[in-house]
């Protein structure tokens, strides 16, 4: 072992409660950034999980629309022109909004109906029941997740939307709402009757290319050919969903905030530990300077010291978050981490701790050799 | 007579500031040379340990000329007074000052570790230095299990393996009974026997002028005396 390491593995371990507050520093400090940027994560996946399961090459949606939820409607005679563009293949229109949902016996809750079609958006994780059941007129597909907020418990369950019978043909597990709000999926008919939107109003249509069609021919195409539409391709819709409910919402910024702040408190209580470390130890680093040590060479004890605990903490820190990752898998929010996420902490949790140590080194660089004759 | 391992010509050393300024050296020349055990005597408050930070690099004097194997210590940096005491000086604290989590043998390599020396040889060399002040079988001790007279020969030690030109020993004797006392000085001597090293000792302890070549006294921030040693004496006659 290098006597460095040797030097800065016994500095930061012999007093051991200093030892064990500058982990639980770093632990604390990792963890509140990690569920802070696991929820943006998670979040930023929820806001888009129906524009990622939705199998469209491009999307015509309403002028001026902020996210999937928009309640903006499209003409569905549109379908007709966008069929005619060359290159397009399908436009297939999709519905989505607001209703009311009886619950059995316990008044009614709010539900956000999605209107699809055998070749659009598809319930996905079926774990009961058969998404091609969905044809019929009364069906629809709900998660199990929300069986205690819907009234209902299984398979062939029945209840009314808006006055109209529905009977639960299909069960999904996972596909959750960032809004609480359970989703239904329903028959486009049916979904139109349950929000109340006549026959000709839709929220999107999809539009599949054919092999080898220049998605940006098409897409100039259809803009021409439609009126008050935008068309989008699918990142751009999911990036504009997002910047409006992570950005445009203020929710981003708070967990971006709350991030920086768990950075900030980490970064000041290794400081302090790591100081007051060095200032118990300055007789020994002054030693060091009278024996000829270079400045470099005692900055290098402390920044292997910062190390040290950086790795130590992130270890710790990483067993919690797969904790906090088991425990939230299936709430309303799941963290998300990534290995990139993973990666990034740990370079936050290095440079956390190499910051914190400029303190120290300041100290030490301060430090005069001639008092160890004073001592 | 061999050439000086420092040469010290017409120091001059204020230290504080306004009206705390105090002259604590005024006009000191001497040269120490290799092969030479000097022992500097004087009152507390004369200057010893000021002039001992002066020569060994810590300090730079407010006037007069420091030159350690002929480099000048004139406007000399951090890195530069480093990079000399570095190459050329080791020190002996009266409080040892060995790293208390480390054994003999690290707190010895740790003086070869500063050099850029590592590994075996350092190692092997760091071992060497320990057989020297008879300490071989203390190398896995750490400080607190050994008796103030190991710690300062493992200090010594480490003073000695990085082959300096020059030993600034600040009372080595001044923390241990006579029997510690005498076995210092028995090293630091036939250290001072090898004409690769001088050794200065600043030290209140009249008991061990025995071991000394030189004496210089020092009073007020001035040398106000020097006599041979019996030492001096023994090798001058013979």
């Amino acid at each position: 072992m290098s006597l460095i390491l040797r030097l800065a593995s016994r500095n930061l371990f012999q007093d051991r409660l200093r030892f064990v507050a500058t982990i639980i520093g770093i632990v604390f400090s990792i963890v509140l950034v990690t569920v802070q940027l696991g929820l943006f994560l998670g979040f930023q996946k929820m806001v888009t999980t129906m524009i990622d399961h939705a199998p469209a090459d491009l999307w015509i949606v309403s002028r001026g629309t902020k996210c999937f939820e928009d309640p903006s409607m499209l003409d569905r005679r549109d379908q007709t022109k966008a069929l005619s563009v060359p290159g397009v293949v399908d436009a297939v229109p999709l519905l989505i909004g607001f209703t009311e949902w009886a619950v059995p016996n316990d008044g009614s809750t709010p539900v956000f109906v999605v209107g699809t079609s055998p070749e659009g958006l598809r319930p996905w994780h079926v774990v009961q029941g058969n998404p091609a059941d969905l044809s019929d007129a009364h069906a629809v597909a709900v998660d199990q997740t929300y069986f205690g907020r819907l009234g209902v418990s299984a398979l062939g369950d029945t209840t009314t939307i808006r006055g109209h019978k529905v009977i639960v043909k299909a069960v999904t597990r996972g596909i959750r709402s960032f809004t609480t709000t359970p989703y239904v999926f329903a028959p486009m008919e049916s979904a139109q009757t349950y929000i109340g939107v006549s026959r000709n109003d839709v929220s999107y249509l999809l539009v599949r290319l054919s092999q080898g069609a220049n998605a940006n021919a098409v897409r100039e195409a259809l803009a021409k050919k439609l009126d008050k539409v935008e068309v989008l391709t699918t990142d751009e819709f999911r990036n504009r969903s997002r910047t409006f409910w992570l950005f445009g919402t203020g929710a981003g910024f708070a967990l971006f905030g709350g991030a920086l702040l768990g950075a900030i408190v980490g970064t000041v209580i290794i400081a302090q530990t790591l100081y007051s470390s060095t200032k118990d130890h300055l007789t020994e680093f002054a030693t060091l300077r009278a024996i000829g040590s270079s400045s470099f060479y005692i900055h290098k004890v402390i920044i292997t010291q910062a190390l040290l605990s950086a790795v130590i903490g992130f270890g710790v820190a990483f067993l919690i978050d797969l904790a906090v990752l088991r425990f939230t898998m299936d709430s309303a929010l799941p963290i998300v981490i990534t290995p990139i996420l993973t990666l990034g902490l740990f370079v936050l949790t290095v440079i956390m701790c190499v910051a914190s140590a400029a303190s120290a080194i300041v100290q030490v660089t301060r430090i005069d050799p001639a008092r160890v004759f004073r001592q | 007579m061999s050439k000086p391992v420092i040469e010290a010509v017409d120091i001059v050393k204020r230290l504080g500031r306004g009206a705390a300024e105090v002259q604590a050296l005024r006009g000191v020349s001497l040269e120490l040379a290799p092969g030479e055990l000097t022992l500097l005597m004087g009152p507390s408050g004369s200057g010893k340990t000021t002039l001992l930070s002066v020569l060994g690099c810590m300090l730079t004097p407010s006037s007069g000329t420091v030159r350690v194997r002929g480099e000048s210590t004139a406007n000399a940096g951090h890195a530069k007074l480093a990079r000399l005491r570095r190459d050329h000086v080791g020190f002996i604290f009266q409080s040892y000052h060995l790293v208390p989590t480390l054994s003999a043998l690290d707190n010895v390599r740790l003086a070869l570790d500063v050099r850029g020396r590592y590994g075996k040889p350092a190692i092997a060399k760091a071992l060497d230095g320990l057989a020297m002040v008879g300490l071989s079988h203390k190398k896995n001790a750490f400080p607190q299990d050994m008796s103030g007279g190991e710690q300062q020969r493992v200090a010594i030690a480490r003073a000695i393996v990085g082959n300096p030109s020059v030993i600034l020993a600040d009372e080595p004797t001044g923390a241990l009974d006579t029997e510690n006392g005498q076995a210092v000085m028995t090293v630091l001597a036939n250290i001072a026997k090898d004409p690769a090293h001088g050794v200065l000792v600043v030290t209140h302890d009249p008991r061990v002028r025995a071991f000394a070549n030189r004496i210089i006294h020092i009073e007020d921030g001035r040398i106000v005396d020097e006599e041979r040693g019996a030492a001096g004496l023994v090798a001058a006659a013979e």
